[in-house]
């Protein structure tokens, strides 16, 4: 059921071969009354095609704006971006509005966190669909339709052709969103970028909605960004796993070797601040102590040194840069003192020792 | 939706019944002759006695009350004792003046409030958006009857563009003399309108502009255009139907300020007239029926929401 | 979508267009502006008395319409009453129809609609329907019928309006009430044994004060609109005396000779209209956070 998109620009060989993105020191900065916020500080990444990228983080760290800023679906002014991002050969940083619309639903897609709010509550599922489908595609109305319903379908969504007709307020929150993942699929984008997709729903529903996601993926050959604070989401869905923390990625490696021999003791408190089903029942949830820096006025040194047990002197004024790993040059991690280097202890977290 | 709007419907003829006993009431209750408007003040006692019983005026009040609601719903109002005409043909004759009035001035309000809202919550406290949230806000300090003594004496005394009080030609004699004279008024009914719709429909995007479904609307790809006319709008416009609602429904007997001012026979002028004349028939006619308008306008409008906002109707 | 905003964007919420900024230090200067010119026309209105205006009744009829002047700031009407002293003057009908009126409505409306709110059930349902049928009623219509059999002196005038803008006041007051009615501050100190006055006085109301005060205002200015549209029926405060909607009024009829007459009165009614919305509205964007959400 791919839908034919009248794209005018078939990418090159060459850039079908190469990376699907491509993000080189993305610095994104908002002028807020206080001071300049730089909530994205010199991020790179590259993703290929039918990848998937898990961004990990806290709340502030900047993971939702990394996102919007690699779509470019920041608002424009107090905005300042600085660096590139190349996706399919096209610059987004300061490129023309123009430009972007042409990319967005046709080539990138993204999924919003809230179902209940990011679907016009007075418009109809139908529309909602089929307006993308209009616009970026030669369909008329009532092939438009026939593919609403017919991803509506994909998407686990039963009896479709009797939903599409409904309002957002008239389905249940897993269905919303499996709704919004219908939209973003609907003219099948090469990127999709997937910001909490399943924060806000049913435990029961997440596994489903991301279960989901995977399978569409696959049969699609698309890349995948899901961004997410918890790590045991991305722990089996994703090729590569990327850690941010104050507005820079503190950690990068594929998923397998993040979680076999991780380097941050930021990564490593994350993992155990996450709750498990396994865990016996009152176990103390842990969390990690102290608060994110202000990101207006970001301290000298290693951004996580305040809550770091592991940190020296040389932490606290120096800022870390991002090395390789000597034995895994695809693994990237930013640390004067990274775990592999044999540290006792742990970063104190408010259940104790480890 | 149909069990919605019938419950409206029963409580909107509930609200009628109460209206014509409470008009009733209070146009009786009052102190205030129709015989000294028909004999003269001087007449005598006796004189008035009798007419008192010829209009039926000495009954019991609720015999009176019921006397006249049955009359009124075999669609008798009645004749006025005063004028002598009916008060059926009364509003015959007024009614549409107004209707014009409205209809006039309700498509300049918002054909000048919803694109300058819109335009305004584009850029807030642009340019654009302070002048006009500035202008109507002065304009809100600018009761009618200043600005009709003003307009008269500047379009009409100096410059002679409009003709001036006391000049309205109907319709139906002579359509572009009417029209002539009815443009003044309903410019000055519809810069009252304006202020408020402009207002509310401003406050109402911006803030809808905000939401998330208007960034998920820009990630697909949409023009900007598209966004606000077919996703920014239809969430926005519930206040500016309430306040269209209730200011149309204000205007049917409230322009009578404009009408008496210009001398133009609407129903705000005919009512206000009866009353001075203690003319008991007339008052409770045109007022009921003013009511009667209000109440339906108001049933439109609850109509309309459930359009506007499907999720409503499901109460 | 193009804005201009300076709203902070938290990095984890980003909507659409952002908000529009308040220019809380401009609007400060108007506002204060504003309060002082409210407070200035009360106390010239109190005190005309006494600072040795001429007598805004009876005229110099050697001065008939005559243009401003040293003697006449603002000139003299058609029988020779000099306006100066009149819009004085009358700014007392406007103070006292337009906040006595509405000082009317919040104590009727405000303390039923407050006690409807709080206490529900059959007195909320019965008075809630009460308003409702008022409401429906063209309440100009109701007034100028009143005013016009029972008599037009300002204090009938005042009491009359005040009346009428009760049902409105209500359903205000007990949309307020009714947002704080169910939280659970109320039921803390139901549960701490709080007499239903106690409640009443003591948490509801503080809550609901701010919300009271600025629709008070723009009150306020739709009542003095109001007492100008009487004017214009004649059936305002009655001749002599004073009151901006008679001069108004009046002016109609000299307009060619004496424009005079007309702008003095309205510049003096639209000044005081101004701040009143302007301090309603200042107040009412402060504390409706909670309400414009529906």
């Amino acid at each position: 059921m791919s839908t034919e998109q009248s794209t005018t620009d078939f990418p090159t060989t060459e850039e079908l071969s190469g990376p699907l993105l491509t993000v080189k020191d993305l610095r994104t900065t908002f002028s807020t009354p206080r001071g300049d916020l730089t909530a994205v500080d010199g991020v790179s990444l590259e993703l290929g095609r039918g990848e998937t990228l898990g961004i990990v983080g806290e709340s502030g760290s900047g993971k939702t704006v990394l996102s919007r800023s690699i779509m470019g679906l920041l608002p424009r002014s107090k905005t300042t971006q600085t660096g590139s991002i190349l996706f399919e050969g096209t610059e987004i940083v300061g490129a023309e509005d123009a430009v972007l619309r042409d990319i967005w639903g046709a080539k990138i897609a993204m999924v919003f966190q809230d179902p209940m709010t990011s679907l016009n509550p007075v418009v109809r599922i139908q529309r909602q669909i089929t307006e993308s489908l209009r616009l970026h595609t030669s369909m008329d109305k009532a092939e438009a339709k026939a593919t609403a319903i017919s991803l509506l379908g994909q998407v686990g969504i039963p009896s479709p052709a009797e939903r599409v007709r409904a309002y957002p307020f008239q389905l249940s929150g897993g269905m919303r969103q499996r709704v919004t993942i219908a939209i973003a699929l609907a003219c099948s984008p090469r990127l999709l970028l997937a910001d909490e997709p399943t924060t806000g729903l049913d435990v029961t529903v997440q596994a489903q909605i991301l279960d989901l996601l995977s399978s569409l993926q696959a049969e699609r050959h698309m890349a995948v960004i899901l961004v997410t604070h918890d790590l045991g989401v991305v722990a089996t869905r994703t090729d590569r796993i990327a850690v941010m923390y104050a507005g820079h990625i503190v950690e990068m490696a594929s998923t397998k070797r993040l979680f076999a021999s991780m380097a941050m003791p930021y990564t490593q408190a994350l993992l155990r601040s996450t709750p498990r089903i396994s865990d016996p029942s009152h176990t103390r949830l842990t969390a990690i102590d102290g608060r994110p820096p202000d990101l207006i006025n970001p301290p000298t040194g290693c951004a996580f040194a305040p809550r770091c047990t592991y940190a020296t002197d040389q932490c606290r004024t120096e800022a870390p840069p991002l090395r390789t790993a000597p034995e895994d040059p695809t693994h990237l991690f930013a640390c004067w003192n990274p775990l592999q280097t044999g540290h006792a202890g742990s970063v104190t977290t408010s259940k104790g020792e480890n | 939706m149909a069990k919605f709007l019938l419950k409206r419907l029963l409580a909107l003829v509930g609200i009628l019944f109460l209206v014509s006993l409470g008009i009733f009431m209070l146009v009786h209750l009052l102190p205030g002759d129709p015989t000294t408007t028909i004999l003269g003040p001087n007449d005598t006692a006796h004189n008035r006695a009798v007419l008192m019983q010829q209009l039926g005026l000495n009954k019991p009040i609720w015999t009176q009350y019921f006397l006249w609601l049955g009359n009124v719903l075999h669609g008798n109002l009645g004749q006025s004792f005063i004028t002598h005409q009916t008060v059926t043909s009364t509003l015959a004759n007024a009614f549409p003046i107004d209707l014009e009035l409205i209809v006039i001035s309700q498509i300049v309000a918002l054909g000048v409030a919803i694109p300058l809202a819109i335009a305004s919550a584009k850029k807030p406290n642009g340019l654009l958006d302070r002048v006009s949230t500035t202008t109507s806000f002065a304009m809100l300090a600018l009761p009618p009857f200043i600005i009709i003594v003003f307009a008269v004496l500047i379009f009409s005394i100096h410059f002679h563009v409009f003709p001036g009080p006391g000049s309205y030609v109907p319709f139906t004699q002579n359509p572009i003399s009417n029209l002539h004279t009815m443009i003044l008024p309903s410019l000055v009914l519809a810069i009252g309108s304006v202020v408020i719709y402009f207002r509310l429909l401003r406050g109402d995007l911006i803030t809808t502009l905000q939401e998330e479904f208007i960034v998920m609307a820009r990630s697909k790809g949409l023009s900007n255009r598209y966004i606000m006319w077919r996703h920014a709008l239809r969430p926005s416009s519930l206040s500016l139907l309430a306040a269209a609602g209730l200011n149309i429904g204000g205007l049917v007997a409230g322009a009578f300020v404009v009408e008496f001012l210009l001398a133009i026979p609407g129903l705000g002028y005919a009512l206000v007239n009866s009353i001075q004349q203690v003319d008991y028939l007339a008052v409770q006619g045109i007022t009921l029926f003013v009511a009667v308008v209000v109440v339906v306008l108001n049933f439109i409008i609850d109509f309309l929401f459930t359009i506007v906002d499907p999720r409503i109707a499901r109460e | 979508m193009s804005s201009t905003t300076d709203a902070a964007p938290t990095s984890e919420s980003l909507a659409g267009t952002p908000a529009a900024p308040k220019e809380k230090s401009a609007l400060g200067k108007i506002f204060w502006i504003s309060i002082i010119w409210i407070g200035l026309v009360f106390l010239l209105a109190i005190v005309a008395s006494w600072i040795g205006l001429d007598d805004p009744n009876n005229g110099n009829f050697a001065l008939i319409n005559s243009s401003p002047s040293w003697s006449h700031p603002f000139g003299t009407d058609d029988l020779g009453r000099d306006i100066l002293s009149r819009v004085i003057y009358g700014a007392r009908v406007s103070l006292i129809v337009g906040f006595g009126a509405m000082a009317i409505g919040m104590g009727l409306g405000g303390t039923l609609g407050m006690i409807a709110a709080y206490r529900r059930g059959a007195v909320d349902t019965l008075v809630s329907a009460a308003s409702y049928v008022m409401l429906a009623f063209p309440a100009l219509v109701a007034v100028i019928a009143i005013v016009a059999f029972w008599g037009h002196d300002i204090w009938k005038i005042t009491i009359i309006v005040g009346i009428a803008s009760t049902p409105l006041v209500y359903r205000v007051v007990r949309a307020a009430t009714l947002s704080y009615a169910t939280r659970e501050f109320v039921t803390a100190a139901k549960a701490q044994g709080a007499t239903d006055t106690r409640i009443l006085t003591r948490e509801l109301l503080p809550n609901v004060l701010p919300t009271i005060i600025s629709y008070f205002l723009i009150g306020v200015a739709t009542v003095i609109i109001l007492e100008g549209a009487l004017a214009f029926l004649g059936l305002s405060v009655p001749a002599p005396t004073a009151s901006w909607g008679n001069m108004i009024n009046e002016s109609r009829t000299y307009l060619s000779d004496n424009p005079w007459l007309a702008l003095f009165p309205s510049m003096a009614m639209f000044l005081f209209l101004i701040a009143l919305n302007l301090v309603g509205d200042v107040l009412r964007q402060s504390f409706d956070v909670q309400e414009s959400k529906l």
